[in-house]
């Protein structure tokens, strides 16, 4: 559509109020977003407690699944994006995240939170390197866009295994023995 | 695990203080506290302070490093 012939009709009024007003409210919806997580950081920094979080959201990371479109598409149209869906399995640290919700940051915490994000993303990065090693030789698989695919799952799970590593362990070396007050 | 001996436990009942009521006056969590006690956790240099503070006794009588 060439907007520059475009005439204004009387009948097109109702069609552009009605955009109008869907940009103004989606505008409005970023506004609220954006304050509610500026607000979300100042509480953070001020209560220095874990936010509050549902664990049950943790059944998100069944949206993984949806990765696997990707087998589907690609038979279709070659599209390979699908695969990306694969890193919602990091979801499923939701559910420890949830089980530390509001939880005193203290010393111990921030240690153990420190831990966590460092074996995470060592095991993580120790996959994808692997991967690549692996994958890369091109010995294992013999077409290169085979391989690339190969390689972008390979990366995408990695990532979502970070993302749910980074909460499980912390919630492991959190609760590594029964507690007990005396 | 740190290798030292912890008084924690005998100065916090000497105290008649909980884990709880000690953790809240040193901001730390009761588990942070329970712990310390086992000799499992290496405090910082301020909750070593703010510990041998809050039992009042000195801070070389309460984490024994050999």
């Amino acid at each position: 559509m060439d907007l520059s012939e475009y005439v204004f009709r009387a009948q097109d009024l109702p069609m552009l109020l009605s955009v109008s007003l869907t940009c103004l409210y989606v505008g409005y919806l970023g506004i609220l977003l954006i304050l509610a997580i500026i607000d979300e950081r100042r509480r953070e920094r001020s209560t220095q407690t874990t936010r509050k979080l549902n664990p049950k959201l943790g059944f998100l990371g069944f949206l993984g699944f949806l990765g696997l479109i990707g087998f589907w598409s690609y038979g279709i149209d070659k599209s390979i994006f699908p695969f990306a869906f694969f890193i919602f399995f990091g979801f499923f640290g939701f559910f420890y995240e949830g089980k530390m919700s509001n939880t005193l940051m203290d010393e111990r915490y921030k240690e153990n939170q420190m831990q966590a994000h460092m074996t995470a993303n060592r095991i993580s990065l120790g996959i994808i390197f692997f991967a690549m090693l692996i994958v890369g030789q091109g010995k294992l698989i013999f077409s290169l866009e085979f391989t690339l695919i190969t390689f972008f799952i390979v990366v995408v799970l990695a990532l979502a295994l970070e993302v749910f590593l980074s909460e499980y362990l912390l919630y492991r070396y959190d609760h590594d023995d029964s507690p007990e007050d005396i | 695990m740190p290798d030292f001996e912890c008084r924690l436990k005998k100065y916090r009942q000497l105290k008649d203080m909980t884990q709880e009521q000690l953790a809240a006056q040193v901001g730390v969590r009761r588990e942070t506290i329970m712990r310390l006690e086992k000799a499992q956790y290496n405090p910082s240099l301020k909750l070593a302070i703010d510990i041998s503070r809050a039992v009042d006794a000195p801070i070389e009588e309460i984490f024994i490093f050999e």
